[in-house]
């Protein structure tokens, strides 16, 4: 067997593991059908309380993010907040856990390639993120009777899929870097946080300052966002989005192979410090 | 008296036990700020027509954004101190393993409940101290000196909150799977109260029970009194109500912890989860 088709091998072995692991706590899907539904709502609700239902305000509001449909800006900004959940708790805290569990060492002796450990448990978040939209969707529908257009549904999901590659690149970026810390529970909230903040996820970005505008060019969750509210509130098409899908993907090869160079740093230092077993 | 020095001592501990955490104390305050003030501000001034939220005015009586926000987000805090700083720390003791001891100590239960309570209120303090500056100063809250006039709406809501803490100590005793249940059950109190947005825009069906919550009439009254809102009913008759539920919560939260401790003593389920 080759090289390359033994570290496949082991790749999808990692990522069998996390999916197993997800299988034996069931409980922890509650969570992927609970807030997915219930917090965008209450956003929902939130600007039901700001607009007052004012022509002048629902106008404000549109002129900034782009269109008056609250609701609808509201669910796809929640749909990328708990996508990055699933990926900072999950895909995010993969090597800590392993860390944690003590069995990171025995990992790093085997011969598979470094990349499979780093790489791997990004496909455990692929299955409560198909389960997050699911319920955003649904909750939309249920709650608030909105269901966008099926070619706009069907386009939106061409974006997440070409979004995906950005978004693992960013949980191995974060898994990477965070074997450096002692407590990492507070880091995936600051980090979640800056995300929030900076991508447009609960408010449209020009609201931001001019020098925050421009940091969030730099993120591939504000592109994301502002394509799927484009497909889904604007009508625009795939097509129309097409720049910004590039740099979306320029973004996930940047971080990706900024997240190979922390890991290598990391596993270079551990080997001459012997850190990896230390927390 | 034993009891008291005790309830001081549980809350020192406490105290002292969560001030060795830094990165978490100094979370009580930027997680609120990142998680809800700022993102609630920013889209609440989406809104904002000539830098005036005439669509807040519309809902509730009042423009004053920041205010609608800070004010909601402090007896939210009260809700949190109760479900995570009183009952989620009951669970910490669990899987530190040090409930067992603590519980054969001669000092009342009860007592266990209090000290944590005031444990947690001391950070409630801080935290809020700390919020309400950083909205002073960057967000331009206005405070006015109406507001202490909610004070007595806001005591009754602490020892309400301490009732309900009870309750959620109980039910915490006694379910395996507490983060879940303390999560989202903190989250859906502090929206049936109407911490973010005025309870009268909830679907029907969840009005009647955000009537129940001692915690709506609590921040109702705070909102008329520190920013001249619309309110929901005469305050007068608001009064009634929170201190008619804050007698009611207590007794009913002391009954079901109570009750919880007996099936545990019981089931012989203390050290299990």
């Amino acid at each position: 067997m080759s090289l390359l088709a033994a570290d496949l091998r082991a790749f999808f072995a990692a990522a069998l593991k996390e999916l197993r692991q997800q299988r034996r706590y069931p409980t922890l899907f509650l969570g992927q059908l609970f807030w997915p539904a219930i917090l965008p709502a209450s956003w929902v609700l939130m600007g039901r309380a700001y607009s007052g239902d004012d022509p002048q305000a629902l106008v404000a509001f549109a002129e900034r993010a782009g269109s008056s449909n609250v609701a609808v800006f509201v669910f796809v900004g929640y749909a990328m907040y708990n996508w990055l959940s699933a990926l900072l708790w999950g895909a995010g805290t993969a090597l800590r856990q392993e860390q944690l569990r003590g069995t990171l060492e025995a990992v790093f002796v085997t011969p598979a390639s470094r990349l499979v450990p780093l790489f791997g448990p990004g496909v455990g978040t692929l299955l409560p993120m198909a389960l997050t939209f699911a319920s955003n969707l649904l909750a939309l529908r249920i709650f608030f009777g909105i269901f966008p257009p099926v070619a706009a549904v069907i386009q939106a999901a061409v974006i997440v899929v070409l979004g995906i590659p950005a978004l693992y690149a960013i949980g191995a970026l974060f898994a990477a870097s965070v074997l450096r810390f002692g407590e990492v529970a507070p880091v995936v909230q600051l980090i979640r946080g800056m995300f929030v903040l900076a991508c447009g996820i609960t408010f449209p970005v020009a609201m931001l300052p001019l020098w925050a505008q421009i940091s969030a060019k730099l993120m591939a969750p504000t592109y994301i966002v502002d394509d799927l509210r484009g497909v889904l509130l604007r009508g625009e098409t795939v097509a129309d989005v097409a720049g910004d899908i590039a740099i979306v993907l320029s973004l996930a090869a940047v971080t990706a192979i900024l997240a190979v160079a922390v890991f290598g740093y990391l596993e270079r230092s551990a080997r001459r410090t012997g850190m990896v077993g230390r927390f | 008296m034993g009891e008291i020095r005790a309830a001081f001592a549980i809350a020192r501990k406490e105290i002292r036990g969560f001030s060795r955490y830094r990165i978490a104390v100094a979370s009580t305050v930027f997680t609120p700020l990142y998680q809800f003030i700022i993102p609630a501000f920013l889209f609440g001034a989406a809104f904002a027509v000539n830098g005036r939220a005439v669509g807040l005015a519309t809902t509730l009586g009042t423009d004053d954004l920041t205010g609608f926000i800070f004010f909601g987000g402090l007896i939210g805090g009260l809700i949190g101190m109760a479900f995570w700083g009183v009952a989620f720390s009951i669970r910490v003791e669990m899987d530190t393993g040090t409930l067992e001891p603590t519980w054969l100590t001669p000092t009342h239960h009860e007592t266990l409940v209090i000290g944590r309570a005031l444990g947690s209120l001391f950070w409630f303090a801080i935290s809020q101290v700390a919020l309400f500056a950083f909205g002073v100063w960057v967000l331009g809250l206005r405070l006015r000196l109406e507001m202490f006039l909610a004070l007595p709406a806001v005591l009754c809501a602490i020892l309400a909150m301490v009732g309900i803490a009870y309750l959620l100590a109980g039910i915490v005793l006694l379910i395996r799977e507490a983060n879940f249940f303390v999560d989202t059950a903190n989250f859906l109190f502090g929206m049936l109260s109407g911490t973010a947005f005025p309870v009268t825009l909830l679907p029907g069906v969840l009005q009647p029970i955000a009537f129940a919550l001692p915690t709506t009439y609590a921040i109702d009254i705070l909102r008329v009194q520190a920013l001249g809102s619309r309110p929901l009913f005469d305050p007068a008759l608001e009064y009634l109500v929170l201190i008619g539920l804050t007698l009611v919560s207590y007794p009913l939260g002391r009954w079901v912890f109570a009750r919880a401790e007996q099936a545990m003593r019981r089931r012989g389920m203390l050290a299990q989860y």
